[in-house]
């Protein structure tokens, strides 16, 4: 122990002020080096990290406020193209479903219209076909009745007899 | 074991060569740690840019600690590189021990109360020009009138305690390790108590001792750190 208190007093004389003028030295010099080679640079990376993190953040939550806009758009637009397109298809079946009537429509009245014509064809032919039928029997029977009898009738009478017997024939024609 | 020291006068100054070589030793590891650190720095930092940062963000979280505000900005930068230089002389003559012809050339430059004293000083001289920079010479000289007149001299004599315990206190802790390691490897080499047994004795207390002496020079640097920025927030705000 007595050794050790020796040391002890020995030591506090050890140093000198020249020491303490190194030590100035040494602690100044180290200062501006790693003012120069470390500080600036990392400090500045530091700053330039913290900078573009909150730069980022602040850049996300732009696009996310923007991104939920573009999707609430969407979503009306969506909603809207189903209206539309409820719409369209309730139009092209009105619209069909006219289209269809007026086509059968249009087919009966022409169906009625071609029935129409046919029966005023059928009567017209009937009628001319009887009218020359009527102006040939008579002509006919005036020269069967000549030719047969060889007896000169009265052109008239002839004619009246002949219309009784064609008015039978239609009578019997309507009865049948 | 007995530490002896070669000295050289040089314009009538006196230079402890041990103090010397390690006060350079040390300012050449803090340099190259942290310039070696400071390499390639990108925005997604490595694993050295990782290291230096969480040594920044420390020494900065010490300033903030006393100086939450922007106020300790212009600090952040002096009190990480003392942090460092401390911590490395503190602990250095628990590595490193070289002894040439029985002249000791490295020990822990803290160990040393002429070391300790100017580092107090710079930390201290620095606070003085904070404090007159901000509230100019009359403001500063002002300052130690406050909060009454008659404080005058209280505060005048505080400010060379602080000098007297910041420089000290350093000193002391640091040198009392290096006394306690000594004894203990002078009881390694028998040369103690009782041969053999001390020798076996000695070897895990000093190594228990060295442990401690690590934490305890961490320590003694954040302190000595810390109250450096407590003198400088006192100095840039009026009670």
């Amino acid at each position: 122990m007595a050794n050790g208190l020796i040391i002890a007093a020995k030591a506090t004389q050890d140093g000198s002020l020249g020491d303490s003028l190194v030590l100035i030295i040494a602690f100044i010099l180290l200062l501006i080096l790693l003012k120069i080679f470390a500080w600036k640079p990392v400090v500045k990376m530091m700053d330039d990290r913290q900078k573009k993190i909150s730069d980022d953040l602040d850049g996300a939550a732009d696009s996310r406020a923007k991104a939920e806009e573009m999707a609430a758009k969407r979503q009306a637009e969506l909603k809207n193209s189903k209206a539309e397109a409820i719409q369209i298809v309730n139009t092209a079946k009105e619209n069909g479903e006219k289209r269809r009537d007026q086509i059968v429509s249009d087919a009966q009245t022409e169906a009625a219209h071609v029935k129409d014509k046919a029966h005023s064809d059928a009567d017209q032919v009937r009628t001319e076909a009887l009218n020359s039928a009527r102006a040939q029997v008579g002509q006919i029977a005036i020269d069967i009745a000549e030719s047969l009898i060889k007896k000169d009738l009265d052109a008239t009478d002839q004619q009246t007899l002949i219309d009784a017997y064609i008015k039978g024939l239609t009578n019997a024609d309507e009865t049948k | 074991m007995e530490n002896k020291y070669q000295y050289l006068t040089f314009l009538g100054l006196t230079f402890n060569v041990a103090n010397c070589l390690s006060i350079i030793l040390t300012a050449l590891v803090v340099f190259f740690l942290v310039f070696f650190l400071s390499r390639k720095l990108t925005m997604r930092p490595g694993k050295r840019q990782n290291v230096l940062e969480y040594l920044i963000d420390f020494s900065n979280g010490i300033v903030k600690s006393i100086m939450p505000g922007d106020e300790g900005k212009p600090f952040y930068f002096y009190i990480f590189v003392l942090f460092l230089f401390l911590l490395v002389s503190n602990v250095l003559g628990l590595f490193l021990e070289i002894k040439v012809n029985g002249f000791t050339f490295t020990k822990s430059p803290t160990a040393d109360p002429m070391v300790t004293m100017p580092l107090a000083l710079m930390s201290l001289v620095l606070a003085h020009y904070y404090g007159a920079e901000k509230y100019g010479l009359k403001g500063y000289l002002g300052n130690f009138a406050r909060p009454v007149g008659f404080m005058l001299p209280m505060n005048l004599i505080e400010e060379f305690t602080n000098f007297l315990t910041l420089s000290l206190r350093l000193y002391g802790n640091i040198f009392a390790g290096e006394v306690l390691i000594g004894l203990l490897v002078m009881m390694t080499q028998g040369a103690g108590l009782s041969g053999i047994l001390g020798t076996v004795a000695a070897i895990p207390m000093m190594m228990i001792w060295q442990g401690f002496s690590v934490f305890i020079g961490a320590v003694q640097a954040y302190i000595f750190a810390t109250l450096t920025c407590v003198y400088f927030s006192r100095k840039i705000t009026r009670e």
